[in-house]
């Protein structure tokens, strides 16, 4: 089990509140002053270069928004958000929108490749640029060999930084398969009968009161586009950074896969360190027609805050994926290490007959973070069915609680889900709580729910130990087959990274 | 009660209520404390009934649902005494919120009438909402007019199971029991809950067992489908003492009985089986709250629900688990079949968890009739709707099995039979 020995190795080098990627970097930007208007909505859009009927929509959500009160129903506390104390825009100065990556700023390069996501060397690497010299070609082949997905050279990814897209990879090849993946602003310019019929078909601009925030001032994001009977040739990818003081980061991501269409999508954030805290409050779209599937995995890993529980991101998100055609099928897999707070329910309306939907979550809570997340199944078509597995590991202070809905419509005859939630508590000062709501509204759905919650049994502890093992590292090990089930499921580069940042997550608990 | 900040005004049974109140306030029993606090909770009430938006009331929309109360004026006779439970019974009976009989006597047991209990002031104490969301005892407190108070002195072993019986025959009845069992003492409490006429019920039955002590506290309720019974039992277990709590619910039309439960004492056992059988257009909420807040305790929560008809049951049951408690260990299971395709049910089971040496779980099932298991039973001669009574029956029976009391097994399963005579 190297993974689990890499696990342990890391907890034991690293200091209790060090993130790894809390550094920033100084880049001149381009900033919004403070404070949310309807011109702040007017110079988003017009610094997007958006058409007139996306600015009315961004309008519009923003009215809405006016009249709309903070959620307060999850288990989470903090201090009341100022939203007119955060600038809705920050973008690094000299992007332009470069046409390929040597026009992008190489600052902003040094900070991908310091985050493991070495843009330029990806392109190099699969063939988009000759390589200056062989020998270096293979030193990047050597280092592709440590492990990081983005090295591997089979990831497109689009870079979110701030509030722009910096630089979006492997566009032609993309393309070529007939895929699109762009950011959400070129899409408005370029694809806008695509954005018209699918944005906020799936989450509303009236949904909630951060995705109707999100409507009004979103920046950036993704937008995929997986023509009918297209497998995406590659794992797609978007990594977002928060790098400006005091800014909100609010992006939208669109996926759309038409008839038998296949895509997987992986999603990474990082933020540096700072005292206060930061917004981040994104809507994510997901429509599968007849017989499509969507795949879409998430490492969060935002600055979670210090040992003290001071600074830290608000992670405030809305994630809906919508099976509109029959036999599609929607998969989130999400591992949550980051973040002080996080609001966040990937869900699954399961519109057409024999769709199926998933979660599967790994939520590790410490220092003071509090967790409120969990999934949403709607059944509403028949023979549909769904699966939720949530691993929930809560230590040091914080709560860690999965709130999850599951409901069967009056004519979802055949409604089927089995969900299992399980929280591993460390430590005697974190909670760990569960909040299912089942909803059987036709006779024929047939629902299951277990829940439970415990600290490491002694037992399984002294049976590891037994055979030699130290404590940290059975501790680790058991740790460890606690998530398999959720980790089995994300792409198999991005499982190793899981694992260690579990690891990381819960240094000075562990043992 | 922490309402939705928009709703301005009052419901139709919302303004009765308060015109109850004001018309019967002069009447009710209880010294200058008691009227503090049903002013306290009147207050409450005017503030408005909870909405769904409460989280406690997610699935039952009391404002929405309770949308007729009768008059306040009590029924006027009629009410018939029934068959306790099990023979040789001490019965205490209530016909319409008012002693029907003189209290009984019992050695080593204290009966007294709640009314005077209230007058005296010594019962002040434990009235009162528990909070902005306590609908129920805010209701009842407000308009609470007679009840049972019982002391079961300690070491006393009582032979005889006590019955208290709540009888309506109309209008609105809003009565309290109080219950002590002194430590080390022992004893079966029935809770029945009758009528025959459209009423508005609250009651309340606040138990406290004390240390060693043992109960089994059963609650009968088959009211009509007309009646609105709100209902709540609040229990505190001592140190290594035992409470076995069964309910079964069936009847009513809109049915609320909260279960709140707390051990305060170290080594406290703390079980629940529920029966929940809903026909007809009932609206059925069980809604329980287990709070662990001493270590080493451990609890045990069965709860096994049949819907048909257009019924809609709810179960909401939390366990909370204190900083301090640990070694808790708590599960609870919440199995429904749904018999009808109008039938809904609704469930939360939830976990709040601050210890971590716990061992906790909780696992909820919804589903319908095997249609293989009924298969095989037709295959063998056996008529569908005596197969579906079969199953139905094994489903509910291991929930009643579990008592440790044959004739009261006995007594429960006539009930059962009864009920599926009529609704499977």
């Amino acid at each position: 089990m190297p993974a689990v020995q890499d696990t342990i190795d890391r907890v034991r080098k690293i200091d209790v509140d060090q993130y790894k990627y809390g550094f920033s970097t100084e880049i001149e930007t381009d900033k919004a002053p403070k404070g949310l208007t309807e011109d702040t909505i007017r110079l988003i859009s017009a610094k997007k270069g958006e058409p007139e009927w996306m600015l009315e929509w961004r309008l519009d959500a923003f009215k809405r928004w006016q009249t709309l009160e903070e959620p307060t129903w999850a288990r989470v506390a903090y201090p009341k958000i100022d939203f007119q104390d955060i600038h809705y825009y920050a973008a690094p100065k000299t992007q332009a929108g470069p046409s390929s990556l040597d026009e992008v700023d190489p600052e902003l390069l040094k900070v991908y490749e310091k985050l493991g996501i070495p843009l330029k060397e990806q392109e190099i690497l699969a063939g988009v640029k000759k390589p200056g010299h062989e020998a270096e070609a293979e030193g990047i082949i050597n280092e592709m060999a440590e492990d990081n997905v983005y090295k591997s050279g089979r990831v497109a990814v689009d870079a979110v930084f701030d509030s722009v897209s910096v630089v979006t990879t492997f566009k032609k090849e993309l393309a070529q398969a007939g895929v699109i993946f762009c950011s959400i602003s070129e899409a408005i310019r370029d694809h806008p009968d695509l954005i018209k019929k699918y944005l906020g078909s799936v989450v509303p601009t009236t949904d909630n009161f951060y995705a109707t925030l999100n409507a009004a001032v979103f920046t950036d994001g993704s937008f995929v586009f997986v023509p009918k009977g297209v497998r995406c040739p590659m794992e797609l990818s978007t990594y977002f950074r928060i790098n400006e003081k005091n800014t909100g980061q609010f992006e939208r991501t669109l996926i759309i896969a038409e008839e038998g269409a296949y895509v997987s999508y992986l999603e990474g954030c990082t933020a540096p360190q700072r005292d206060e805290n930061q917004l981040h409050a994104a809507v994510v779209e997901l429509v599968a027609l007849d017989d499509a599937e969507i795949k879409y995995s998430t490492v969060q890993n935002w600055y979670p805050g210090d040992a003290q529980g001071k600074g830290g991101i608000y992670n405030f998100v809305t994630k809906r994926g919508d099976c509109r055609g029959h036999r599609s099928k929607i998969s989130w897999t999400q591992v949550e290490t980051g973040s002080a707070i996080t609001w966040k329910y990937p869900s699954c309306i399961l519109r057409g007959d024999d769709s199926r939907g998933e979660f599967y979550s790994i939520a590790v809570s410490n220092g003071y973070q509090q967790v409120d997340s969990g999934t949403k199944m709607i059944h509403l078509g028949k023979n549909t069915s769904s699966r939720i597995i949530s691993k929930g590991i809560a230590a040091g202070f914080s709560q860690n609680t999965y709130r999850g809905q599951v409901s069967a419509h009056r004519k979802a005859t055949g409604a089927r889900n089995f969900t299992n939630c399980d929280s591993l508590l460390i430590g005697d000062q974190c909670g760990a709580h569960t909040v299912p709501y089942m909803e059987a509204k036709n006779s024929s759905a047939k629902f299951e729910h277990e829940a439970t919650t415990s600290k490491i049994s002694e037992d399984a502890k002294f049976y590891v130990m037994q055979r030699g093992i130290p404590e940290e590292e059975a501790v680790a090990l058991i740790v460890n087959g606690f998530v398999r089930e959720v980790i089995q499921e994300l792409p198999m580069e991005f499982a190793v990274e899981a694992q260690k940042l579990i690891g990381i997550s819960l240094e000075g608990s562990v043992g | 009660m922490n309402i939705h900040p928009t709703i301005q005004k009052r419901t139709p049974a919302e303004d009765a209520l308060v015109a109850s109140f004001e018309d019967r306030f002069s009447r009710l029993p209880g010294d200058p404390e008691v009227s503090v606090k049903r002013d306290a909770a009147i207050e409450q009430l005017k503030a408005g009934l909870p909405t769904r938006h409460v989280e406690a009331w997610h699935y039952t929309d009391l404002r929405r649902l309770l949308t007729h109360v009768p008059e306040s004026t009590a029924a006027k006779g009629g009410a018939v005494a029934v068959e306790p439970l099990l023979d040789g019974s001490v019965v205490t009976a209530l016909f319409d919120g008012v002693h029907a009989r003189r209290l009984p006597t019992l050695d080593g047991v204290k009966f007294e009438a709640v009314a005077d209990k209230l007058s005296d002031g010594s019962l002040a104490p434990a009235l009162g909402a528990s909070g902005d969301d306590d609908a129920v005892g805010a209701l009842n407190t407000a308009l609470v007019g007679d009840g049972v108070f019982v002391d079961v002195s300690e070491n006393t072993s009582l032979e005889v199971p006590i019955e208290i019986q709540n009888i309506h025959t109309g209008g609105q009845t809003h009565t309290r029991n109080a219950v002590r069992v002194g430590n080390g003492a022992s004893a079966i409490v029935i809770e029945r809950q009758t009528g025959t006429n459209p009423a508005l019920v609250s009651h309340v039955s606040n138990l406290s067992v004390g240390d060693g002590a043992e109960v089994t506290w059963v609650i009968v309720q088959e009211q009509p489908d007309t009646v609105t019974h709100l209902a709540q039992f609040n229990a505190y277990i001592g140190a290594n003492a035992k409470l076995t709590l069964f309910v079964m619910n069936a009847g009513g039309k809109l049915v609320r009985q909260e279960i709140k439960v707390k051990t305060v004492g170290e080594g406290s056992d703390f079980q629940l089986r529920g029966v929940n059988l809903l026909a007809g257009d009932t609206h059925s909420d069980t809604t329980m709250v287990l709070d662990h807040a001493v270590p080493h305790c451990g609890s045990r929560e069965l709860v096994r629900n049949v819907v048909t008809g257009k019924a809609r049951g709810v179960f909401q049951g939390r366990i909370n688990v204190h900083q301090i408690a640990q070694k808790t260990d708590a599960k609870m299971a919440c199995n429904t079949l749904l018999l009808s395709d109008d039938a809904e049910f609704l469930t939360k089971p939830e976990l709040e968890i601050f210890a971590d040496d716990v061992a906790c779980g909780h696992g909820a099932t919804v589903t319908e009739i095997d249609r293989n298991h009924l298969f095989y039973l037709m295959a063998r001669g056996v008529p569908e709707k005596e197969g579906r009574g079969m199953l139905v029956k094994a489903f509910l029976a291991e929930v009643i099995e579990e008592l440790e009391h044959p004739a009261l097994v006995e007594a429960l399963e006539a009930k059962l039979d009864e009920w599926f005579r009529v609704n499977v």
